[in-house]
This record gives structure tokens, C-alpha cells and sequence, in this order.
């Protein structure tokens, strides 16, 4: 029932997924922006692992600052060409909202459409591929045989998380962001560059996403999807996070992860639930935080309780 | 007809409001100052439910109303008005103070389709609130959206809009703020009015002393989520507390 | 190559084609446009609507001619296509009975659905519902009883009874408008309402409006209920229109589309929601067309037209937020009375 799969994939999926869920929140804080262009970021930083190693770039080193830039790159793309001027002119957060709902579209047939061209000049299926060109050795722990994937994995998110830590808490950069997120008139007045700041921020959290996206397609696979399936869990995670709490995201991505993985197969052996329900699972767990501990400051919403309260005469 | 006991609310560790106690007697017009970030916007959000209080009770007319939906709250007849408007930008000044009166025959979906229902009580309404325009100067702009309205027009329509409904006491967030001297003396002027003519009670925030002082009867001053002071006016702008409070400040 | 272009066959799918997607813009734009619901799963209720007219007419023509097989077997397309013409009463009727229905049925599926986003920001009711679409797409694909991956074939047209094709294709087109202008009289009687002037100001500023004591949450689940009953009966008219569903008929790329039609056609505005359905789904006749002169393009003009489509959404908001028509004031009868109170005073 619960194996040491169950936990071994709880412990790798929930790295991934804070990988991609802290980038959300992030951006989330200091933009106030829903961005659906997120789970671009997401394929396309798989394809970009995919398209080097086709062309026989073999090493992890230069694959994921390649897939980090191109995330980055379209991150700040996005801000100038559509977030900026929409906020200049005073668009409300649905309309932001909706705007990255139009480029999520946009660059998803794009990748669909570069696939497709791709194919004809590669000469093999670019829709479902394993962007799998190192071959690592493996490593046996108590009797079981782990993949050397694992540990690169761990090893990549360890250092990104690190950095990401060290960036947030002991440089200036860092600083001015969390300054930002607080409390974007305040910093504005005290003078620190907001329009740099959240260039900065869309850079990081654009490459940190494309990152996730092809540490999760080494793992499993890269389809143009990718990114479409993962949305489901991404959002759940960050809004465990309350789109606030970073530490908080970072816990949601074991939770959902677990209740993914450990609560599944338990489901599965108890009850015969098949496996292909796992996204039931966050979905019910996206809808029970709504409905148990909701997202209000952060995430907009309204001062209103569910709750009947009685009423007291004197 | 509204009391506080104990009341407070932190935010994370700053503590907004920490331990208030008031009351405001039915048909007064008592006022509240403080300085800046002294929380008495807060003060109106958790009487409005606006937020949950961490500790305390709110009374209104002997019934207990904290933890209690804002729309609930208004219902029971405790309307407020915004530091900053909240106006609708897209609507019309008119339809601004239209939206207000409470159940609306029109206002269920149902009922909305058949005009004949509620075509009637539309216009009474629109009426009224033409004339409660009027009253604030507001009556050649009837007919302009609020986006192009100017700032201090858009301060006295979120007054306008608080007159409107069926209001039994008004909770003003500085209403005269960046309104010219003669419009607030008129404004107070009108809540006067209204206090002799309707009964209605006005619990008042006003950063502009020169003219509160004229009006209320009772003032509290906060400080620092504390209530400092309170008493008549004269002898609330005697009290050495106050002036180092506002000159502590700066 | 095509050779001799059929007009007429064209103009009757396309019509039918607009009527359908018409009342699904409409029914987005009462969810966006007016309350500021960011519906993305508009395609969720579209399908339960299609494979509920699906289910219920299959089921009742088995039923009622007593043939027992599973709704999906071939045996059941067989005898469906057998018994379809034989009393035009029984489809008139279903029709009308489904068409109901699915209204209440859809409406009541979005309410519940909705209810536990009604107080969140407006991100949340948009990430649930999309999720939504997408896990009932994958559950309908694994539901055997109603066909799997594989869905339901062979319901019988409401006007299977008419023998020529043409003349029937041409009078369900006709009947789809007519539900369309039903929606659109609906929707436009809500919107210049007392009730359509809640949704706007729920869509400014839905914390001000709760503090004038509205109870926004039941606003918003009045209209979600409202625009997704809506979508079904959309659903419905798709149902009978193609004969068959299937669960990959709706993947979000169709809410997308409609989000395109009332974006480019105008937010707030039922007219805009209209001409938006009207131009893109004519766009998409041709390029269907196209498409067909065309086998061997180098990028499938799919891809393209997707882009298209997220571009669309992307530069009306830059550059023409308003879209082709912009959002009237309300018609009610507020300015009348003013004016008669102000009598010749007021002329600012
Ligand atoms: N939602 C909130 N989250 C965190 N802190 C808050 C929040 N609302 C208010 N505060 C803090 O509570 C304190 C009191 O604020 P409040 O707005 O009540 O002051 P005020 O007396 O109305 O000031 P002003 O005269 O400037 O309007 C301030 O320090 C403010 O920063
Ligand atoms: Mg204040």
C-alpha cells in the first residue's frame, strides 16, 4: 500500500512542485497578477531541454540556465508588451487576469505549432518525449534501486531553493522585492525602482517555473500539455500558500503531493479508486481550502463569513 | 444606540484597536479624531464587519452585531461611508445613490424581468435621490459617470450614497476631506439638518477640527488604537493628552 | 478539390453554428461582462447540457420503443436511427422537455460548483471551474455508460421526421435563433434592471457593494446559475445539431473561443456578445473550408487559428477595451423621473 515509491514520489513531486508553486506566489505577491502564462513557462522550459538534448547539448549545467533564461525571457516579454501598459491604464486585476488568459493561449499553439515544424526536421515524435539524453548511474539505497535522476533533481531544486532563499533574505535586490510585495505604494514612495523590481521578479519567477518544467519533464515526460496538467496542482499548492505565505507553498507542495501519491494509492487499495482519479484529489483539496481557510486578503475577495452567527439580545 | 465594549483588533502583531470603549446616543452627533494611523478607520471597519474583531462586542440598538456579515449590518440600519470612495466607476452618479435603498423589488432576479413590478418604486427612488443630490450640489452631474467626476464631488456623491438608504446611524469616514471650507461647513450644515429633521445619528472621523468642533457634541479621540480622550469639544481641545498626541505627531 | 461551393449548406451551418455559440457569448457576458465572474469553464456546462439532451432522448426513444441495450452500443445507434421519424410528437416533445431540463439541472451544477468560490478573488471561481471542465472530461472518459472516450451516437433530431435533409437542417437553424433571441431579450431585460445594476456594481466593486448591504454572494450565484443553465441549453441545441457527443468535443479551447467573442465583441454589451459570436464563428466556416483546399500546410492552420485567438483576446484589451461595441448605460426608468422632477432646471 504505502511503499517506499509512494514516498519516494511524494518527496520528488512535492520538490517539483514547489519549484513551480513558489514562483507563482511570488509573482502573484508582487504583481497581483494571476498569471496563466505560468504553465507556459512550464512546457516551454521542458522543450527547451528537449530541443538541446536533441541537438546533443548533454549536460544539465547548460540545459537548465538555457531553460531558465528562455522562461525568463518570455516572463519579461509578457510585463512589457501586455501587463505594463494594461496597468498604466488602470485595468483591474480581472482583466490582467484575462489578458495572460489570452497569452497562455497564444504561446501554447505556438509550442504546438513549433512542434509541428519541429517534427519535420527532426524526424521524430516531438508530442510525448523524455528529455533523457544523460544517462546517470544509479544508485541502489537499502535494497532499492534509485535512479541518479533523483539526486540531480534534488540536488538542482536544493541549489535553486537555496538561492532563492539567499536572494529573498540577504541581498538588496531581494529586499526591494519583499518591500514591493508588502506594500507596493509605500516602497514606491520610499524610492526603491518598482518598475525594476518587478522586472526582476517576472525574470526570476518566469525561469524558475521553465526550470520545474523541465526537471519535470526528466522525470516524466514532455508533452505540450505538460504545463496544462500541471495547472490544477500548482494553483492548489500556492493556495495552500494563501498566494502569500512562500513557506506556506512550500508545505502545500508536500501536501498535495502526498495526498496525490500516499492518500491515492491508500484509496486505491481501500476503496478500488482508480489511479486516473489522482487530479480528483486536488481538486477537492483545491476546493476545501476555499471553502476552510480562504484566501482573503491576499487573493482579493469579499469580508463575508459562511458562518451563522447568532444574534445576542440584551 | 451604538456601543463598543472592550474592542480590539490586531493586525499580525500591530495592534489596530486595543481595547476601545464608546457609545453614541441616539439623535447625537458625536465625532472621532486622532492622528494618523491611530485606527480610527479600523474602529469603523470592525463596527461595520467589515473585519472580525480579535476581542470585544459591539452593540447596536440592544442587539449584538459583531461577527455579523457587513450586508447584515446594514440591514440593521448602521450605514458607512469610505475613507477613500468606493464608488461604482463605471455607473452614473444617479444610479451611484440608486443602488442603495435596500430590498429593491427589481433588485430579484425573478422580479427584474417583469418591468411593471418594480417600475413603480424605480421611480420614487430615482426621485429621492435626485432631491438628496440636490441637497449636496450634486444635481447637474445626475447624469455623469463617476470616473469623470472630480475628487471632491466624488467625497460628498460617497456621503450622498450613505444618505440614501435607510440609515439609522451613519458612520462618516472624513467626509470633508479635500473638500473646500464652505461645501464642508455646508455639508455639516446638512448633517445637522438631517440629525433634527430625521432622527438620524452621525458618529463622525474628521481630521478637520476647525469645523468638527463646531457640530458634534461629544468627541473620542484615539491614539494609538487607545482611546485617549473624550468629553465635550472645548474640553477635549483643552486636554494637554490630545494636543502632545497631534503635536507628537507632528 | 471542392468544385460547385454549396451556399446554402453553408449559410445553414453557420447559422446554426453562430445561434449556438450566440448564447453561449451571452451567457459569458452576463458572468464577465456584467458581474465580473471570470467563467473559464464555460465549456463544464456546455457539456453537461449536450450529454444530458444525449442521455435523456437515447434513453426515452429505448425506453418507449422497449428495445434494452446499453445507450452506446451499436445495437442502440441502430435502433435509434430505426425508431427516430416515427412520432414526430415524441421529438418534438423531448426536445422541449430537455431543453428545460437542462436549464434547471445545469444551473443548479453551476450554483454548487460556484458556491464555495462566491467570496473569494476573482481568480478562484476561474481556476475551479476550469478544473472542473477538465476533471469532468476525464471522468466522462471513463464513464462506460455513457460511451466512454468513445460517447453517444445516433439521438434522434428533434425534426428527424422530416424527410428532406435540407428543409430540416434549415428549420432547426431557424429554431437555434430562435433560442438565441430568447437569450439575448432575457439577458437584456436583466441587465437594465435594478438586478442588472447589482451585477455592475458587484463587477466596480464588490466589497462596497456588500457594504451597502447586499448579499453579493447570492448575486454572483444568481448569475453563475442564470449564465451556466444558459450554456446547457447551448449544449443542447450542439446535441442534437451534430447527433452525437463525445467527451473531447469539450476541451477548454472552446471557452476560450467564446471568451474571444465577447472580449473582441465588446464586454458588458449583448449586441458586442452577438456580432463577436457572429464574426469569429463565420471565421471559423471558412477556415474549415480552407482548410479542406489545404490538407498539406506546413503548420496546421489549427495552430494558427488558435494563436489568433489569444492574440485577439490580448490586443482588444490593449487596444480597444471596450471591443467592437461598448457597454450602455442602463435603460431603467431613473432618468425619466429625474428629469420630470428637475423640470426645466436641470440642463447641464
Ligand atoms: N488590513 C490591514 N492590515 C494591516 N495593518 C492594517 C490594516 N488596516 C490598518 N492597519 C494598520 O492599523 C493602523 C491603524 O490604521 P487606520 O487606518 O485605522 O488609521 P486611521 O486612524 O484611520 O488613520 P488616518 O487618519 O490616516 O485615516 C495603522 O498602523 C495601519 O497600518
Ligand atoms: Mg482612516
Amino acid at each position: 500500500m504505502i511503499g517506499p515509491t509512494e514516498v519516494l514520489n511524494t518527496i520528488w513531486i512535492g520538490i517539483i512542485y514547489m519549484i513551480i508553486a513558489l514562483p507563482l506566489t511570488l509573482s502573484y505577491k508582487v504583481t497581483r497578477i494571476i498569471n496563466f502564462v505560468h504553465i507556459n513557462f512550464i512546457t516551454i522550459g521542458a522543450y527547451v531541454g528537449v530541443i538541446l538534448f536533441l541537438l546533443g547539448v548533454n549536460s544539465l549545467l547548460l540545459v537548465i540556465p538555457a531553460s531558465f533564461l528562455f522562461g525568463a525571457a518570455i516572463a519579461v516579454l509578457n510585463h512589457f508588451i501586455a501587463f505594463s501598459p494594461l496597468e498604466k491604464r488602470g485595468a483591474n486585476p480581472v482583466i490582467l487576469m484575462i489578458a495572460s488568459l489570452g497569452l497562455w493561449i497564444f504561446y501554447k499553439y505556438v509550442v504546438y505549432a513549433f512542434l509541428d515544424l519541429g517534427q519535420k526536421v527532426f524526424r521524430t515524435n516531438l508530442f510525448s518525449v523524455i528529455p533523457r539524453a544523460t544517462s546517470l548511474p544509479d544508485v541502489s539505497v537499502g535494497g532499492y534501486v534509485l535512479s541518479g535522476h533523483f539526486f540531480a533533481a534534488i540536488l538542482v531544486a536544493g541549489v535553486i531553493l537555496g538561492v532563492l532563499y539567499l536572494l529573498l533574505s540577504k541581498t538588496s535586490v531581494g529586499r526591494a522585492i519583499r518591500a514591493v510585495a508588502d506594500n507596493p505604494t509605500l516602497a514606491e514612495i520610499s524610492g526603491i525602482p518598482k518598475e525594476r523590481v518587478v522586472s526582476i521578479t517576472w525574470a526570476l519567477c518566469g525561469g524558475m517555473a521553465a526550470v520545474g518544467g523541465l526537471l519535470w519533464a526528466v522525470f516524466a515526460i514532455a508533452t505540450p500539455e505538460v504545463g496544462d496538467a500541471l495547472i490544477l496542482q500548482i494553483f492548489a499548492v500556492s493556495v495552500i500558500g494563501g498566494l502569500e505565505s512562500l513557506l506556506w507553498t512550500g508545505i502545500g507542495a508536500f501536501i498535495i503531493s502526498g495526498a496525490e501519491n500516499i492518500l491515492m494509492s491508500l484509496l486505491n487499495a481501500v476503496l478500488g479508486v482508480p489511479v486516473s482519479f489522482r487530479p480528483f484529489i486536488s481538486f477537492s483539496a483545491l476546493l476545501l481550502i476555499i471553502l476552510v481557510k480562504p484566501p482573503l486578503g491576499a487573493g482579493g475577495g469579499l469580508p463575508y463569513r459562511f458562518k451563522i452567527v447568532r444574534h445576542y439580545k440584551r | 444606540m451604538l456601543e463598543v465594549i472592550d474592542l480590539a483588533r490586531y493586525f499580525g502583531g500591530i495592534k489596530a484597536l486595543d481595547g476601545v470603549s464608546l457609545k453614541v446616543k441616539k439623535g447625537s452627533i458625536v465625532g472621532l479624531i486622532g492622528p494618523n494611523g491611530s485606527g480610527k478607520t479600523t474602529l469603523f471597519n470592525v463596527v461595520t464587519g467589515f473585519y472580525e474583531p480579535t476581542r470585544g462586542e459591539v452593540w447596536f440598538n440592544g442587539e449584538r452585531i459583531d461577527g455579523l456579515n457587513p450586508n447584515e449590518i446594514y440591514l440593521k440600519g448602521l450605514v458607512r461611508t469610505f475613507q477613500i470612495p468606493r464608488l461604482f466607476q463605471s455607473l452614473s452618479v444617479l444610479e451611484n445613490v440608486l443602488v442603495t435603498p435596500p430590498h429593491q423589488i427589481g433588485e430579484s432576479p425573478l422580479n427584474a424581468l417583469f418591468k411593471k413590478k418594480w417600475a413603480n418604486q424605480e421611480m420614487n427612488l430615482a426621485r429621492q435621490a435626485f432631491n438628496i443630490l440636490k441637497m449636496l450640489g450634486l444635481a447637474p452631474y445626475t447624469n455623469i459617470k463617476v470616473s469623470d467626476l472630480s475628487a471632491a464631488h466624488i467625497k460628498l456623491l460617497e456621503t450622498a450614497r450613505g444618505l440614501m438608504g435607510g440609515a439609522k446611524l451613519l458612520l462618516l469616514d472624513e467626509p470633508t476631506a479635500g473638500v473646500a471650507y464652505t461645501t464642508a461647513r455646508e455639508l455639516f450644515d446638512f448633517i445637522v439638518k438631517l440629525r433634527d429633521e430625521k432622527g438620524l445619528t452621525f458618529f463622525i472621523i474628521e481630521h478637520r477640527l476647525e469645523v468638527l468642533m463646531d457640530y458634534v457634541e461629544y468627541v473620542y479621540v484615539l491614539h494609538n488604537g487607545k482611546l485617549l480622550s473624550e468629553g465635550k469639544p472645548d474640553e477635549v481641545v483643552e486636554d494637554k493628552k490630545v494636543i502632545e498626541a497631534y503635536i507628537g505627531e507632528g | 478539390m471542392m468544385l460547385g461551393f454549396d451556399v446554402i449548406g453553408f449559410l445553414i451551418s453557420w447559422l446554426t453554428l453562430f445561434g449556438t455559440y450566440a448564447i453561449l457569448s451571452m451567457s459569458l457576458n452576463l458572468e464577465i461582462g456584467f458581474t465580473g465572474m471570470a467563467d473559464f469553464g464555460k465549456v463544464a456546462f456546455y457539456g453537461i447540457g449536450a450529454y444530458l439532451a444525449a442521455t435523456i432522448t437515447a434513453f426515452t426513444f429505448l425506453f418507449v420503443n422497449g428495445i434494452k441495450c446499453p445507450l452506446h452500443s451499436v445495437e442502440a445507434i441502430v435502433a435509434l436511427k430505426e425508431c427516430a421519424s416515427k412520432n414526430p410528437a415524441l421529438n418534438v416533445s423531448i426536445f422541449v422537455l430537455c431543453i428545460l431540463i437542462t436549464f434547471i439541472i445545469t444551473g443548479a451544477i453551476g450554483y454548487l460548483i460556484s458556491y464555495p468560490t462566491l467570496r473569494v478573488g476573482p481568480a478562484f471561481l476561474g481556476i475551479t471551474v476550469l478544473s472542473f471542465g477538465e476533471l469532468l472530461r476525464i471522468f466522462m472518459r471513463h464513464f462506460e455508460p455513457t460511451g466512454g472516450t468513445k460517447g453517444l451516437a445516433g439521438i434522434p433530431h428533434p425534426l428527424a421526421w422530416i424527410p428532406d435533409p435540407r428543409l430540416r437542417d434549415g428549420i432547426y437553424a431557424a429554431i437555434v435563433l430562435v433560442v438565441m433571441l430568447l437569450t439575448y431579450l432575457l439577458s437584456e431585460k436583466i441587465a437594465n434592471s435594478p438586478f442588472g445594476r447589482l451585477m455592475r456594481t458587484v463587477r466596480d466593486d464588490e466589497i462596497a457593494t456588500l457594504c451597502l448591504g447586499k448579499h453579493v454572494p447570492r448575486i454572483k450565484a444568481a448569475v453563475f446559475f442564470l449564465a451556466s443553465g444558459l450554456a446547457g441549453i447551448a449544449g443542447v441545441l450542439l446535441a442534437y445539431y451534430l447527433g452525437s457527443v463525445n467527451p473531447d468535443m469539450f476541451v477548454p479551447a472552446v471557452t476560450f473561443n467564446v471568451w474571444a467573442m465577447v472580449i473582441f465583441g465588446g464586454m458588458g454589451n449583448n449586441k458586442g456578445a452577438l456580432i463577436g459570436s457572429a464574426i469569429i464563428t463565420f471565421v471559423d466556416r471558412i477556415s474549415f473550408v480552407v482548410n479542406l483546399l489545404f490538407p498539406q500546410a506546413i503548420i496546421s492552420p489549427d495552430y494558427i487559428r488558435w494563436m489568433i485567438v489569444g492574440l485577439l483576446i490580448l490586443i482588444t484589451l490593449l487596444f480597444k477595451p471596450q471591443g467592437l461595441m461598448p457597454e450602455t448605460p442602463i435603460k431603467t426608468l431613473a432618468l425619466t423621473a429625474v428629469a420630470e422632477e428637475s423640470g426645466g432646471e436641470e440642463n447641464a
